[in-house]
């Protein structure tokens, strides 16, 4: 048993507990954070695409960058780097965005729905661990990305440069926002509450290289769990505050914006598994690392963005259970094109991993 | 017997020298990069050996560091 990283477990703690708060605030049920899904509503309210329910400038991912960044470059581990496979690694974000939209939710947030009792995200966590091992398995075969190098600052600083400027203008001028009326997008809570709490999670998140995919990697390649304690001290502090405030629903059916389509949950979080291990980290780990001055981190961050725009403009994303005006329930699940677009991303995960293997040697 | 770690760019990098290591009978461990010693979540190599057998680095190589006695980590190679 190898020693527990207590700031880890700090870290997850932090990040559960900022994640009930700021549920109770008033961001969606089991959606204190998701990478994924506020990407893709900053996404929604640049207009990228025009999935009315899921538009809103989140103060989250603009905290989580900047509390990284501010982190970082007080412990003067701030390091502009660049260079390592941008264009693939904008492919991969968007595929990770595919999968974790069809889905819906990214790691942090299927641990959230797990604490929420949300049984569909079992089915996602045993995809996701699937995907991470596929991923570890090509690692070993010699699967790179090739090195990033050292940069000047400005190339370290763009993402977070980008989202304050996005906050900014979102603060002086909302209007130039589109912002959702009704659905996810509509509900959130008061903007500097959001900011705060995700400021610090990032700073901590720098601190403690909290990664969802990194945990059970590590654990699969090295026999190493210190990262997975702070991924259960994430489900321990959020379970024990949906418990408390009663919105803990053990179930798979009826859950807050989710479905259960259980294969494509499964196939959409092997995607994020498989992907997160190719790109070295999870959603929430590309943002922390952008933060801290990888630019290729950044470009990820953009791919995933356009993941999130082709998710929503090509109707490739999963649509939660829901109840319709009349009264009734709807079942909601993957389309055809949903469908289509997890074995593509699939297919897509596959030539990637393989052409990046070492050329045999003749 | 002296512990060493050595950093590296890609995971790759770090497979080829653990590889290489144990070809010349070294112990080598393949694990996460302590915390002190980058804030990026990439592999290490650590080995125990009576030199760093610097040599023996692939290109990638990003640093090695000799484990003192007190756990306190001295650089003797940094390739940026």
């Amino acid at each position: 048993m190898k020693k527990v990283n207590w700031f880890v477990v700090l870290a997850g703690a932090a990040v559960g507990l900022a994640a009930v708060l700021l549920t109770f605030l008033g961001n969606p049920a089991n959606m204190g954070f998701c990478i994924a899904c506020f990407l893709r509503d900053i996404a929604g309210a640049c207009g990228l695409h025009s999935a009315a329910p899921v538009q809103y400038v989140r103060p989250e991912i603009i905290g989580l960058v900047l509390g990284a960044f501010v982190m970082s470059v007080a412990a003067k581990e701030f390091r502009a780097k660049a260079g390592s496979s941008p264009a693939v690694r904008f492919v991969l974000g968007a595929l990770v965005m595919i999968g974790a939209l069809v889905f819906l939710g990214c790691p942090l947030r299927m641990v959230l729905r797990l604490a929420g009792g949300d049984l569909n995200a079992l089915t996602a966590l045993l995809g996701f661990t699937a995907g991470i091992f596929i991923g570890t398995r090509f690692l070993n075969k010699g699967f790179s990305l090739r090195r990033a190098y050292d940069a000047c600052a400005a190339e370290g600083t763009v993402l977070t440069a980008v989202l304050t400027g996005l906050g900014v203008l979102f603060m002086l001028a909302p209007a130039l926002f589109k912002m959702s009326e009704k659905g996810p997008g509509s509900m959130h809570a008061p903007v500097l509450a959001s900011f705060g709490m995700a400021l610090i999670v990032g700073a901590l998140a720098q601190k403690s290289r909290l990664c969802m995919a990194g945990g059970i990697r590590d654990g699969i390649l090295f026999q190493d769990f210190k990262l997975l304690y702070g991924f259960i001290a994430i489900f321990a502090v959020t379970l024990a505050g949906n418990l408390i405030l009663g919105s803990f629903k053990l179930g798979f059916h009826s859950q807050p914006v989710s479905h259960s389509a259980h294969l494509w949950n499964f196939l959409g979080m092997v995607i994020v598994g498989w992907g997160s291990v190719l790109l070295g980290g999870c959603p929430l780990r590309q943002l922390i690392l952008a933060g801290s001055g990888n630019g290729d981190s950044a470009v990820t961050v953009f791919g995933m963005m356009a993941g999130a725009a082709i998710a929503h403009n090509f109707g490739l994303a999963g649509s939660a259970d829901s109840v319709n005006e009349a009264g009734q329930y709807v079942v909601g699940g993957i389309q055809t094109n949903g469908q289509m677009a997890v074995l593509i991303a699939l297919a897509a995960l596959l030539v990637i991993s393989l052409v990046h293997l070492p050329k045999k040697e003749h | 017997m002296k512990e060493y770690i050595a950093t590296f760019h890609t995971h790759i990098s770090a497979l080829l020298t653990s590889r290489k290591l144990t070809a010349l009978s070294v112990r080598a461990q393949m694990m996460p990069v302590p915390r002190k010693l980058s804030s990026s979540c990439g592999t290490c190599v650590r080995y125990w050996a009576k030199e760093p057998h610097l040599a023996a680095m692939d290109a990638d190589v990003e640093a090695v560091y000799e484990t003192g006695a007190d756990g306190e980590y001295t650089r003797l190679l940094q390739n940026d």
